[in-house]
């Protein structure tokens, strides 16, 4: 290695001496340091790549025609890597990507996925998918991921949380739960999104109970623990008054009931609240009880439907804490 | 002074007659007036971030207490009209707020230089960037020597501290970021330069600069640790034998530092005239427990501690161009392999000769490097600021690599010594340009999307997305979303701005950046537009439109190389 540079001075112009016992170095080794400006040039040429190699936003638009063309009723489509979220969503629209499908609980109810593959990533929930059909188009590779073993949901609750099928409840446990009150189902509340630090939007479609606005049964989607991304759920506070649940009429039963819950989990994770109680119970029996804690995130639930597997009965989802502020559980549910 | 003078070695002269000192601070003057006005030139391209907006705001209320101080400057002092005027954003000290509430004064309301008030908000601190690359220059000619081959050396340094990419983005702001490391790097260099003349002169130089600098930003209370070490190794390592030898122009530096230093911070920052112990208590205490914000960092949001120890290197590694880093490396190499060979020499006895008469210089430079890494070494120190927080190391990286530079070009030139003059500073030049062309291009490219820009080593922007390293904050994009707002939002629509600050956005729309009808709302649901700056843990908030608006499907996305890194949602019909 070479000695460092001489020093300066306040002195006239003055030479300094190497270090003592430095040695020139041969000038054979002069050609390793041709590797410096070598580096430079290729981290040049490597900018230029990297800054090229995802594709713009023309090249997205036109993506939605052979995604349309492999697409059939009932396919996920998802785009890799995940960042590239909104661009596919931009390109695509709701009809092709829609919030049930952006903001699913899991894939495995999905026969057939198809990825929007670009920078030669790929998502690794679908690797194991079996690929049957590829198709390159521009900077995109179209991978047609078809499950291995897709589960049959016979009744999705999300889908079906409406005054046709629902109904929505709280009550005073010292009362006991024969003294319910119904919470009246309006599908033109008015929406409303807290802010920075609030809660998700409440939807226009709820079933409103007394005691305020965060006391209702609807839809929304929340941030979950993995990552914040989104999960579509049925937001059930406890109210003032006590437990909140909803009851769901004539249920054609698979052989369990299945699903997730939890917090908006960037709310979630500074908590520390009493727990949270779901109870599931069918034909007014108890099925089983899942308990949340704070920081647990988003977790799953399943319960085997026994005797009642295959009936058509009323279920009923219930969600109790000791405390009601801020106990903004949010869960997902399907018979399969 | 010509190729040929230096010594058969090749070791470099550093010429300080009269003709050589005015062409270097011509040179010095030149890459600094060069920088500043690529700056001016881009700065239309960038939104105003979110801490932007606060210091708008309080460098108004210091502009309009100026204005009181040039009228009636005994009403002006009066305690409670200091308090009333100094309280805003008193968590951060007043000396750069002051230049940019004298910028806005005179350059913008009085002299009209500046058709925009952001930008005269931001000039003081472009200003100091830009003096930023003329220190390096001038620092690096004296220890790299006069000759084309050291000047060439020192420009290089210049140019790659101002073609790293966060450095450029920084640059522009109205915030404190880069005239921390400008003041900490002009302290330093008027410290070092009293160490050489010993002259009374520099050291109440180094006096003041230090006060200016305590009055810049916290960083501030770092700097006696790198000068420490420093002064320790500028004579005897005994120096309880002989103190003085050697470190008398050191000495007289701390003594200035220690007197002159506190007596101007307090003097020029009247919030702490009163309550002066209190007050001071208060600054300290909300840096030394500030918040822990979100980060992002290899896919995981970070928000109390542990922090990952490996933030700061990596984020380095990730955001300062390879060659830069390389460069840097050679230089740290050739700095210290000799005195730490010599070091062990010394301690088994056996002293081989004089320590390189760089060492302290390189010591101090590596001092202030790790002094600033320092911090983040404990993983209970937030990283919310990203890559900012260690921002004054950079000059003394880039200062590193200028050696490292100047001895990959004296290896070279042995490739060449039989050639002529010419041909051999041709390979220079070329070899100086192969490794600026990557920082250069690098850093251009990453704008108007500074926080946004990571060099190819991790993947560029996309590859940065892939590892889950952090894609934006502070709300600033908003200004490449203007365009689009200005087209396509509904009159008077009211528009859901996210992470800007309200402060920021008005002031894009006083400079006549964004529409004036447009209507800030703060909640997605009561909005017609919606804008979304991605960071993990806001997330919620594009759900919350999501739901808001019944669509996932944005109506514009603003990428960095393909990249999301803002959306807009606009309300279906």
């Amino acid at each position: 290695m070479s000695e460092p540079p001489a020093a300066s001075s306040e002195q006239p112009p003055e030479s300094v001496s190497p270090l003592p016992g430095a040695k020139p170095a041969p000038t054979r080794w002069a050609l390793v340091w041709l590797a410096v400006p070598l580096l430079g040039v290729c981290e040049l040429g490597a900018q230029l790549w990297v800054s090229q190699r995802a594709p713009r936003e023309a090249e997205w638009s036109a993506i939605a025609t052979p995604v349309r063309e492999l697409r059939k009723p009932g396919d996920l489509v998802v785009a890799s890597p995940e960042w590239q979220g909104p661009n596919a969503r931009r390109a695509l629209g709701d009809a092709l990507m829609p919030l049930a499908d952006v903001a699913r609980a899991d894939a495995s109810a999905y026969k057939r996925a198809i990825e929007i593959s670009t920078v030669g990533e790929t998502l690794p929930e679908f690797r194991s998918w079996p690929i049957v059909e590829r198709r390159s188009q521009g900077g995109f590779e179209l991978l047609v991921h078809q499950n291995p073993s897709p589960a049959s949901v016979k009744f999705d609750f999300l889908e079906e949380l409406n005054a046709k099928r629902a109904e929505a409840y709280t009550y005073d446990p010292k009362l006991g739960r024969d003294q319910r009150t119904l919470c009246p189902y309006n599908a033109t509340s008015r929406v409303s999104s807290g802010g920075l630090g609030g809660p998700p939007t409440f939807p226009s479609g709820r079933f409103q109970c007394p005691g305020g606005e965060p006391y209702f049964v609807g839809v929304t989607v929340i941030d979950d623990s993995n990552e914040y991304r989104p999960k579509r759920c049925i937001w059930a506070n406890p109210t003032p008054t006590g437990p909140i649940g909803v009851t769901f009429r004539e249920v054609a039963l698979g052989e369990r009931i299945r699903g997730f819950g939890e917090l908006p989990w960037v709310l979630e994770r500074g908590y520390n609240g009493p727990p949270i109680v779901l109870t599931v119970r069918v034909a007014g029996q108890e099925l089983g009880r899942f308990e949340h804690r704070d920081g647990q995130g988003w977790r799953g639930f399943d319960f085997p439907l026994g005797a009642f597997a295959g009936r058509t009965e009323d279920v009923e989802f219930e969600v109790s804490s000791s405390n009601f502020r801020e106990r903004y559980f949010c869960f997902q549910a399907d018979t399969r | 002074m010509s190729e040929l003078s230096t010594t058969p070695t090749g070791s470099p002269v550093c010429d300080l007659g009269r003709r050589s000192r005015a062409l270097d601070w011509t040179l010095a003057l030149a890459l600094g007036v060069a920088y500043v006005w690529v700056l001016l030139s881009s700065v239309k391209d960038l939104g105003y971030a979110r801490d932007e907006g606060f210091y708008f705001q309080a460098s108004k209320s210091y502009a309009q207490w100026f204005q009181l101080l040039f009228s009636t400057p005994k009403q002006a002092i009066q305690p409670e009209v200091v308090d009333r005027f100094w309280r805003a954003n008193s968590e951060h000290p007043g000396f750069i707020k002051s230049l940019f509430a004298l910028s806005y004064t005179y350059l913008f309301t009085k002299w009209k230089l500046f058709a925009e008030e952001g930008t005269a908000f931001r000039f003081p601190a472009m200003v100091l960037s830009g003096g930023a690359l003329s220190v390096v220059y001038l620092w690096a000619r004296r220890i790299l020597g006069t000759d084309f081959r050291g000047r060439l050396c020192a420009v290089a340094a210049a140019v790659l501290l101002g073609a790293m990419p966060r450095v450029f983005y920084h640059s522009h702001l109205d915030c404190f970021d880069m005239p921390v490391l400008s003041m900490w790097l002009v302290t330093t260099y008027a410290y070092w330069r009293t160490t050489q003349s010993e002259r009374w002169g520099a050291a109440i130089l180094t006096g003041v600069l230090y006060g200016l600098l305590l009055n810049t930003k916290h960083n501030s209370w770092l700097l006696p640790f790198a000068l420490a070490p420093h002064l320790l190794l500028l004579g005897s390592l005994k120096f309880w034998r002989r103190p003085l030898d050697g470190r008398r122009g050191a000495l007289k530096a701390w003594l200035c530092m220690a007197t002159i230093g506190p007596a101007l911070f307090y003097a020029t920052w009247p919030w702490i005239w009163r309550h002066t112990a209190d007050r001071l208590q208060a600054y300290a205490k909300f840096h030394l427990h500030h918040d822990y914000y979100n980060m992002e960092f290899l896919g995981h949001t970070y928000w109390e501690p542990p922090m990952p120890r490996g933030y700061a290197p990596v984020m380095t590694l990730a955001t300062v161009p390879t060659i830069t880093l390389t460069l840097f490396a050679v230089g740290l190499v050739v700095a210290f392999r000799g005195p730490l060979l010599q070091g062990v020499a010394w301690l088994r006895r056996r002293p081989t000769g004089a320590w390189s008469p760089h060492f302290a210089t390189f010591a101090l430079w590596a001092c202030c490097v790790l002094v600033s890494y320092g911090p983040w070494v404990k993983s209970d120190t937030p990283i919310f600021g990203g890559t900012k927080h260690w921002i004054q190391a950079y000059p003394f990286i880039a200062l590193f690599a200028g050696v490292g530079l100047w001895v990959t070009l004296e290896r070279l030139g042995k490739l060449m010594e039989t050639k002529p003059l010419s041909l051999r500073r041709g390979l220079q030049v070329a070899t100086t340009c192969a490794v600026l062309a990557a920082p250069v291009v690098t850093t251009w490219n990453s704008h108007p999307w500074g926080l946004s820009a990571y060099v190819p080593l991790v993947g560029g922007a996309p590859g940065a997305a892939s590892l889950g390293l952090n894609r934006t904050f502070w709300g600033y994009a908003t200004g490449y979303a203007a365009d689009w707002l200005n087209q396509e939002a509904p009159p008077n629509a009211r528009v859901f701005i996210h992470d800007t600050a309200q402060q920021s956005w008005q002031m894009m729309v006083k400079d006549g950046r964004l529409r004036k009808d447009l209507r800030v709302v703060w909640r997605p649901s009561d909005a017609d537009i919606a804008i979304y700056h991605h960071e993990p843990h806001m997330l919620k908030v594009e759900y919350q439109v999501w739901v808001a608006f019944n669509t996932i499907q944005p109506a514009w996305v603003g990428t960095h190389n393909g990249v999301p890194v803002i959306w807009i949602y606009k309300r279906p019909q």
